[in-house]
C-alpha cells in the first residue's frame, strides 16, 4: 500500500519544477496523469541523451505517470480536460501568469465545477508583484535570491549552484504545499489555490543568510567551500585532492585537533579557543590545517576522521557518488524497464517509509501512451469515440 | 485557519534540517512542541548574531514553536517525554542512529506506547547502509553526493552552494514524508517510521547529470556561472556588476543579438549559428558579448532585454534581495516582535494558500518558554512541577538568562 493511493493528479506542467513535485506524488501512490501538448508534448522529450529515440532526461523524472495529449485550443479538448478536471483531487500547472486563463483552465474555472480542487501555479515570480508578468528560470532566481552572490570564491566571479537548485525548491515547496491543502480538504472537503514561484522558494532557504542580515545588518558574501558561521567546517587540500572537515561543534573541534591533526595545543590557543574566534581567524585556521593535511592523502584523512568520529568526507564525481557502497545499499540506484529504450537505470527515493514506502511502479510514459486508457476506462468515451478525436487532432 | 490545524508535533531536533521541517509544518497550522535539553537547549542558540542575548539564528527558524526543556537522561524526564508522546501524531528527531533507541526514545519504544506515531528520523546517512553510523553535516553531504564536484569554477578550487541546501532540503524531504504519512493515518489510523539522510535527499535533484551519467556514462563536471546545455544562458561582467541572460532558446538568441546588443550579424555567424556551435564556442562568444556589455552598467542591459522579451535580470546580493519591490510586494519579508530580542525582521512564507494560508503566529520562543503550559497541558500539579524543577528534570524560562 501507498500512502497517497487514490489521490488523482492532472499535471499540466512540463520541464522541471512542476514534474519534480509530481513524479514525487507518484512514488507515494498518487495517479499522475500528464496532460502534454500537441505536437511534441513536454519539452524536455527533445533533451538529449536518447536511446531509441526516447529522451533519457524526461525519463528521469517522470515515472509512475501516465500520459495523455491534448489539444486545449479545441473545444473537444478543453471538454476532455474538464471532465479530468472534475475527478481530480490535485491539478497542478506552470504556465505564465495568465495563460491559463485565457485558455479557459483557470482555478476559478474548475473551482465553479469542482469546489474540492486543489490547484497549484508554480512560475517563476508567482501570480501577482511587479515581476508577475516575466518568464523567470532557475538561473535568473538563482541571480534574484542572492544564491549566486554568495556562491563562489571570495572576491570572485558569481557561480550557479552546480544544479537547478530553484527550480527544485520550488518543486519542494509546491509538494509539501499540495499535501498540506490535501490533508485539509480530507477533514473539510474545500479545496484552495496554491501559488509558488521560483524567486520565493529559493529565498526561503537562505537561513543563516538571513539570520547575519537581519540580527547585524551583515551582507553574505561568497565564501568558497566555506561555512558563514562555523569553521572548520569546509574543504581542505590533501595530497591527492581535498577532504570535507565538518567540525560544526566544540566536541568535534577539540576531537578533531586531538585525534586527527594531533595538536591538541590548538584547543588552548587563543585564536581558536571558541567558534566566533575560529570563524574570525579562519584564514589562519585554513593555513595551519592545510600545512598538516597537504602530507598525506584524501583517503588517509577521511579515514582518520573517521576513526576520531569527527564528521568528514570526500568531495566525489558523480560516477563514484552513484557507485558508492552506501548509496546502492540504500537503494539510491534503481533499475526499471522502459517499453522502447529497454533496461535503464535511475535515482531511487530518498524519503524511507516503513509501512508505505515509494515505489517505481512505471517506466516514464511515451507520449500520449495512455490516451486511450484514460478516455475509455476513466471517461468512458468508446472506441469509435476515440478514434474520432485522433482523426480531429484533439488527442 | 490553517491546513494542518489539529496536527501535533514533537520536535526532538536541532541547527537546520529537523528545525525547518517542523517549522514549514508549524506555519501551515500544526502545532509544534520543541523539546530542548536543559544546558543550552539547541545548539542554534549559541550560534550569532545575538540581540539582547538572543541568538537571531535561532529565531529564524523556530517560529511558530513552544519550547519546553526536559532532561531525557532522568527517568522523570521520559516519564514526561512518554505522556507528550501518546499525544502528538508526529515526532521529529535528528540523532545519530542508535541514539534515541539507548535513551528507550526510539521508534520501537513510542510505537507501543502510541501505534498511530509517525516517527521520522533525519541523519546524515540514514538508519541502515555501511555509513549509518557516521555523522554527517551539509557540508559533507555536499561532498559525498558530488554536488560540490559540479559546483566552482571549471578546473579550480571545489565550492558550496551559497546556502545549506542539503539540510534545508532534508527538512523539506521530511515535511513531505511526514505529510504523506499523516494522509496514510487518517485514512487508516497507522503510524510509521520515515527515515530519511543528508546523503541521499539531493541525488534525486540531479535528473539532468542521472540522465547524461545513466545514458552514456558522462560525467557531469563544473561550469562556473554558465548553463551546461545552453548558450548564452550564463552571467555576464557589465560596466557596473554582473547580470544573468538566458537565451534558452533560438529566438531569444536572435532577439537579443538584434534588439539589445544590436549585432544582427551574429544570426548568421557561423561560430553562433545554433545552440550547439554556441556551446562549443563559449569563450569566444564570452568574451565578444562582455566587449560589449562593458560599456553600460546593468540597469542599462536588464532594461533592453525586458524591452525586447529576452530573459534576464540582475544577480542581486542580499541586501537588494531584501528590499526588491517585488519580494516586498509578496510578502516574503516579515516583522514578528520577540520578547526578548523586540522587534525583528525574517523570511515570510514561499507558498500562497488561498483558503488557509501560512502564519507567522509567534516569535521563536525562549528556551524553555512554554515548560509550564506543557505541563500543566499534561496533567502535572503545580507541586509535581516544582519537584521535577528541583531535580533538575525540566527548567522554567528566565527571559533575563544570558547565553
Amino acid at each position: 500500500m501507498l500512502p497517497l493511493e487514490g489521490m488523482r493528479v492532472l499535471d499540466m506542467t512540463q520541464i522541471m519544477a512542476g514534474p519534480y513535485c509530481t513524479m514525487v506524488l507518484g512514488d507515494l501512490g498518487a495517479d499522475v496523469m500528464k496532460i502534454e501538448r500537441i505536437p511534441g508534448g513536454d519539452d524536455t522529450r527533445r533533451m538529449g541523451p536518447f536511446v531509441e529515440n526516447e529522451s533519457v532526461s524526461f525519463m528521469m523524472i517522470n515515472r509512475n505517470k501516465k500520459s495523455l495529449t491534448l489539444n486545449l485550443k479545441t473545444e473537444k479538448g478543453k471538454q476532455i480536460f474538464y471532465e479530468l478536471a472534475k475527478k481530480a483531487d490535485v491539478i497542478v500547472e506552470n504556465y505564465k501568469p495568465g495563460v491559463v486563463k485565457s485558455l479557459g483552465i483557470d482555478y476559478e474555472t474548475i473551482e465553479a465545477m469542482n469546489p474540492g480542487i486543489i490547484y497549484c501555479s508554480v512560475s517563476g515570480y508567482g501570480q501577482t508583484g511587479p515581476y508577475s508578468h516575466k518568464g523567470g528560470f532557475d538561473i535568473m532566481a538563482q541571480g534574484m535570491t542572492g544564491l549566486m552572490s554568495m556562491t563562489g570564491e571570495p572576491g570572485g566571479r558569481p557561480v550557479k549552484a552546480g544544479i537547478a537548485m530553484n527550480d527544485i525548491s520550488a518543486g519542494v515547496t509546491a509538494l509539501y504545499s499540495i499535501l498540506a491543502a490535501y490533508v485539509h480538504k480530507m477533514k473539510t472537503g474545500v479545496g484552495q489555490y496554491i501559488d509558488v514561484s521560483l524567486v520565493e522558494s529559493g529565498l526561503a532557504w537562505s537561513v543563516w543568510e538571513s539570520a547575519a542580515y537581519f540580527g547585524a545588518g551583515e551582507v553574505p558574501t561568497a565564501t568558497g567551500s566555506r561555512h558563514r558561521m562555523n569553521a572548520p567546517y569546509q574543504a581542505y587540500k590533501t595530497k591527492d585532492g581535498y577532504v570535507l572537515v565538518g567540525g560544526a561543534n566544540q566536541r568535534n573541534w577539540e576531537k578533531f585537533c586531538k585525534g586527527v591533526v594531533e595538536k591538541p595545543e590548538w584547543i588552548d590557543d587563543p585564536r581558536f579557543l571558541t567558534t566566533v574566534e575560529r570563524v574570525k581567524n579562519v584564514e589562519e585556521l585554513e593555513q595551519c590545517i592545510e600545512e598538516i593535511f597537504i602530507h598525506e592523502t584524501t583517503a588517509y584523512w577521511v579515514n582518520k576522521l573517521d576513526q576520531a568520529e569527527v564528521p568528514g568526507g570526500p568531495i566525489n564525481t558523480y560516477d563514484q557518488t552513484l557507485n558508492d557502497p552506501h548509496i546502492l545499499a540504500r537503494g539510491m540506484v534503481q533499475e526499471f524497464e522502459h517499453p522502447r529504450a529497454g533496461k535503464m537505470k535511475t535515482l531511487g527515493i530518498p524519503a524511507k517509509l516503513s509501512k508505505t514506502p515509494g515505489q517505481i511502479r512505471m517506466a516514464a510514459p511515451m507520449l500520449g501512451q495512455h490516451a486511450e486508457k484514460i478516455l475509455s476506462e476513466d471517461l468512458g468515451y468508446t472506441p469509435e469515440e476515440i478514434q474520432q478525436l485522433r482523426e480531429n487532432g484533439v488527442i | 485557519m490553517g491546513a494542518l490545524d489539529g496536527l501535533k508535533i514533537l520536535d526532538l531536533s536541532q541547527i537546520l534540517a529537523g528545525p525547518y521541517c517542523t517549522m514549514v509544518l508549524g506555519d501551515l497550522g500544526a502545532e509544534v512542541i520543541k523539546l530542548e535539553k536543559l544546558n543550552g537547549g539547541d545548539d542554534t542558540r549559541q550560534m550569532g548574531p545575538f540581540v539582547n542575548g538572543e541568538s537571531t539564528s535561532f529565531f529564524q527558524i523556530n517560529r511558530n514553536k513552544k519550547s519546553i526543556t526536559v532532561n531525557l537522561k532522568t527517568d522523570e524526564g521520559k516519564e514526561v517525554f512518554y505522556r507528550l508522546a501518546k499525544e502528538v501524531d508526529v515526532i521529529v528527531e535528528n540523532y545519530r542512529p542508535g541514539v534515541a533507541a539507548s535513551l528507550k526514545i526510539g521508534y520501537e519504544d513510542i510505537k507501543k506506547i502510541n501505534p498511530g506515531i509517525i516517527y521520522c528520523s533525519i541523519s546524515g546517512y540514514g538508519q541502515t547502509g555501511p555509513y549509518s553510523h557516521k555523522g554527517g553535516f551539509d557540508l559533507v553531504a555536499q561532498g559525498m553526493s558530488s554536488l560540490m564536484s559540479i559546483t566552482g569554477e571549471k578546473g579550480g578550487r571545489p565550492l558550496k552552494s551559497g546556502v545549506a541546501v542539503y539540510d534545508i532540503g532534508a527538512g523539506i524531504t521530511a515535511a513531505y514524508a511526514i505529510l504523506a504519512a499523516y494522509v496514510h493515518k487518517l485514512k487508516t489510523g497507522n503510524g510509521q517510521h520515515v527515515d530519511l539522510s543528508l546523503a541521499e535527499i539531493g541525488l534525486p535533484w540531479f535528473a539532468w547529470e542521472a540522465a547524461a551519467y545513466f545514458a552514456n556514462g558522462t560525467i557531469p563536471t563544473a561550469t562556473g556561472h554558465r548553463h551546461r546545455a545552453l548558450a548564452p544562458y550564463q552571467a555576464f561582467r557589465t560596466k557596473s556588476s554582473y547580470f544573468m541572460l538566458g537565451c534558452g532558446n533560438q529566438r531569444n538568441w536572435e532577439k537579443f543579438c538584434i534588439e539589445v546588443i544590436d549585432r544582427p550579424g551574429w544570426i548568421r555567424d557561423p561560430r553562433f549559428i545554433d545552440n550547439k556551435m554556441r556551446i562549443e564556442n563559449i569563450e569566444i562568444l564570452e568574451k565578444e558579448i562582455e566587449s560589449i556589455l562593458i560599456e553600460h552598467d546593468t540597469k542599462y542591459w536588464t532594461e533592453r532585454c525586458e524591452k525586447a522579451g529576452v530573459p534576464a535580470g540582475p544577480i542581486n546580493n542580499f541586501d537588494e534581495a531584501m528590499n526588491d519591490p517585488h519580494y516586498l510586494a509578496r510578502d516574503m519579508v516579515q516583522e514578528v516582535d520577540h520578547p526578548v530580542i523586540g522587534k525583528m525582521k525574517m523570511i515570510g512564507i514561499p507558498t500562497k494558500l488561498s483558503e488557509t494560508p501560512g502564519e507567522i503566529r509567534s516569535a521563536s520562543p525562549v528556551l524553555g518558554q512554554h515548560t509550564l503550559e506543557v505541563l500543566r497541558s499534561l496533567g502535572y500539579t503545580e507541586e509535581e512541577i516544582n519537584q521535577l524543577e528541583g531535580n533538575k528534570v525540566i527548567s522554567k524560562a528566565n527571559v533575563n538568562e544570558t547565553l
